[in-house]
């Protein structure tokens, strides 16, 4: 039997990856001192910064990845986690680009149409051109392959029904990548496509879904008859879950699944040392925390370089998407218990009862979004069944 | 049937060419650490990771030579004297110092590991002059009392009645290679959990999917699958964090730290992974009709040797709060 899910490898990052981490940390500081980087939990969801993402995209740290003749910086993926992880773990508001960088881009780039690429990818890399994923439903959260929304041939193109549900950043955003269904075939994965929306086409209704602190993020996407040309078809009719699937490794095993909390456990830290005398059980639960926040980045680095050697990699994925998002609740549950203070919402924006707050409020996210963890560890049985 | 008896039993025998079999001295660490993992995953009755990953170390970081065969390490107070005494010395008191460091050692050295089965031991202990000293033990030299761990492995208590330990196998060393022998240990063993880990994951996967109740594999079912998840989850975790301890093995600034980590880490999980992989295997595996017990009993065993979890804990969080608000991330990261 063959264990690969439980031999990542050490990923030594290659030396021009510490002199990056430095260029991110020193432009980091300078934010820092404007004010523009407040160390948030779950920046990637809620710090919605334009202007920060520009700023970014102007040191060449947004689509990064994506080739030069497009725009992007021709870095490797693991330079670009290096970015990426930096400015999770200092709570940097990236959000806005967010999904443009890890999952559009990549997708425009290996499945879109010459066209598609030359126009989306270099706007995408110079953080002017922001995407929304329209994947789930009403009644397709796990089970995608349930999908209703539909695209029905035209005369010219396609025509597009349906309603999406948690969109994330769809009323503020440019473009959505919707997951539709062309074809009623028997086999429910067959007949799946995927199409570039204009969020900003008078057909599409966007309606707020606010989550437990009242925040919008998320929305209903209504797609009440949105004509397509052929040109918004992304990839080959019919392809969408292959396509979606293949996206799904690199959603799922990213800094943003172990990193959503960190900027909290920072606060607790800096909070104890001012106050000074730490007692030896508040330091060995800071201690075990580091040691899991640091055993699961080696997986989460594993992923990547998989990832980037062109190896599947989908049940190492997922693994540590349930392991890292079970941390970054148990990491809140955890800060609460280390030093006791009362969570409060309205408390001095940035301040710990705040950010404390904020994390508790998110909390039952974190093992939601990105595919439910329950639904996830059966990926992984799986993959252990064929491995057999 | 005693402890040891069943210790006997789920050992094979020692082979007479284990010596022959040890990797050579310039073997690469990350090299070393894979060996100790296939041991822990085997249950390997001797003393490899001891060997390979602590005593031969230390014994080239204090500048002695290295024996061949297998080797153990042990650390602790015990009466030390310098053979011959400097009368003339006008430093401390008498007896502080020596002609040279040859040593009278007497007193016990308590749960060594494998020392029935070694050549020799690797021993710490506060010199006579103060400030630590390593020396070479050779298996003749002490007497043995015979002691187990929960897994049946020896834990020998080391009785030393007056031994003279020559000078040349004496180093006065620095309190930084205490402090190796500790994080050495603590890798050694986090290696051979990662490895028994990774036993339990199989014998587990292999049981639920032939184990058939109500018409079905146990794999089948919903829960089992969940637990099962659990289970290769914390094992990938312990095999990761070790991984990484094993590459940083040739940095000097990073290997302390991350060998921390790796036996934190590697501590924490043994409930864990002992917990689910029991459950999995029903009645059948806490007897000892399953080969189950040879990981689990190991792990068990092996998690406390070195401190436990807590005490690995509490130097990280130290660390870490002595480095400030950035200083986790940074310490994560390396640097």
């Amino acid at each position: 039997m063959t264990l690969s899910a439980l031999d990542p490898g050490a990923v030594q990052l290659p030396p021009e990856a510490v002199q990056l981490r430095q260029e991110v940390r020193d432009f980091l500081d300078t934010e820092r001192a404007a004010g523009t980087v407040l160390g948030r939990p779950d920046s990637w969801l809620t710090g919605w910064d334009p202007a920060f993402t520009r700023r970014l995209a102007r040191r060449g740290w947004v689509g990064m990845a994506l080739p030069p003749e497009y725009g992007g910086g021709g870095r490797s993926n693991l330079e670009r986690y290096v970015v990426i992880e930096e400015l999770l773990a200092a709570g940097a508001p990236v959000s806005a680009h967010w999904v443009a960088d890890r999952q559009a881009g990549p997708s425009i780039l290996r499945h879109g149409t010459e066209a598609q690429r030359s126009h989306f990818l270099p706007r995408i890399a110079a953080g002017a051109c922001f995407f929304s994923i329209g994947m789930s439903e009403q009644e397709s959260g796990s089970d995608l392959a349930s999908v209703r929304t539909r695209a029905e041939r035209t005369a010219s193109g396609w025509r597009l029904t349906g309603t999406k549900m948690w969109t994330g950043g769809a009323h503020v955003n440019d473009h959505a990548i919707v997951l539709a269904r062309t074809d009623d075939s028997e086999d429910r994965h067959a007949g799946l496509s995927q199409f570039i929306v204009d969020l900003r086409d008078p057909h599409v209704r966007v309606e707020p879904i606010r989550l437990l602190s009242g925040e919008h993020t998320f929305n209903y996407c209504h797609l009440e008859g949105v004509e397509l040309t052929d040109e918004a078809l992304l990839g080959r009719p019919g392809d969408g879950w292959r396509q979606v699937t293949g996206e799904l490794a690199l959603e799922r095993s990213g800094p943003e699944r172990f990193l959503s909390t960190l900027p909290l456990l920072s606060a607790l830290v800096g909070q104890l040392q001012r106050t000074g005398g730490c007692s030896p059980e508040q330091q060995a639960r800071v201690g075990r925390l580091t040691a899991r926040l640091s055993s699961i980045r080696q997986l989460s680095l594993g992923v990547a370089a998989a990832l980037a050697a062109g190896r599947p990699a989908d049940v190492q994925a997922a693994l540590v998407k349930d392991l890292g998002t079970r941390f970054e609740g148990e990491l809140v549950n955890e800060v609460r218990e280390i030093l006791p203070i009362a969570a409060r919402f309205d408390a001095t924006r940035g301040s710990y009862p705040e950010l404390l707050a904020t994390a508790i409020l998110h909390a039952p996210g974190y093992t939601l979004r990105g595919g439910t963890n329950e639904i996830l560890r059966g990926i992984i049985t799986r993959g252990l069944e064929l491995s057999r | 049937m005693s402890i040891e008896s069943r210790a006997e039993s789920a050992a094979e025998p020692r082979s007479e060419h284990a010596a022959e079999a040890l990797p050579p001295l310039d073997t690469a660490p990350t090299a070393l650490v894979a060996l100790a993992r296939e041991a822990g995953y085997r249950g390997t009755p001797a003393p490899l990771a001891e060997t390979l990953l602590v005593a031969r170390p230390l014994l080239a970081a204090a500048g002695l030579a290295v024996p061949d065969g297998q080797l153990t390490v042990a650390a602790g107070p015990l009466d030390v004297r310098f053979t011959h005494v400097d009368t003339d010395s006008r430093v401390g008191p008498s007896g502080a110092a020596g002609t040279d460091d040859a040593l009278r050692v007497s007193g016990t050295l308590h749960r060594v590991p494998w020392a029935r089965a070694v050549e020799a031991a690797v021993v710490l202990t506060e010199g006579p002059g103060g400030g630590p000293v390593l020396f070479l033990l050779e298996a003749t030299e002490w007497r043995q009392l015979a002691g187990t761990n929960l897994a049946g492995e020896p834990r020998d208590d080391l009785v030393l009645l007056d031994v003279a330990v020559p000078a040349e196998r004496v180093r006065r060393v620095p309190a930084a290679l205490v402090r190796e022998a500790a994080w050495r240990s603590g890798l050694a063993r986090a290696a051979l959990i990662a490895g028994a880990a990774r036993r339990c994951v199989e014998l587990t996967v292999d049981h639920t999917a032939a184990r058939v109740q109500f018409g079905r594999p146990l794999s089948h079912f919903q829960a089992v699958k969940q637990e099962e998840a659990k289970l290769v989850e914390e094992a990938a975790l312990v095999a990761a964090a070790v991984e990484a301890a094993a590459s940083a093995l040739s940095e000097p600034d990073s290997a302390e730290f991350t060998a921390w980590l790796a036996a934190a880490q590697a501590a924490a999980s043994v409930a864990e992974i002992t917990r689910i992989a029991h459950q999995l295997h029903g009645a059948i595996g806490f007897t000892e009709l399953s080969p189950l017990r040879l990981a689990t009993t190991r792990m068990w065993s092996w998690r406390d040797e070195d401190g436990g979890e807590r005490a690995w804990q509490q130097r990280i969080g130290r660390h870490v709060l002595d480095g400030g608000s950035g200083g986790l991330w940074q310490q994560v990261t390396g640097g």
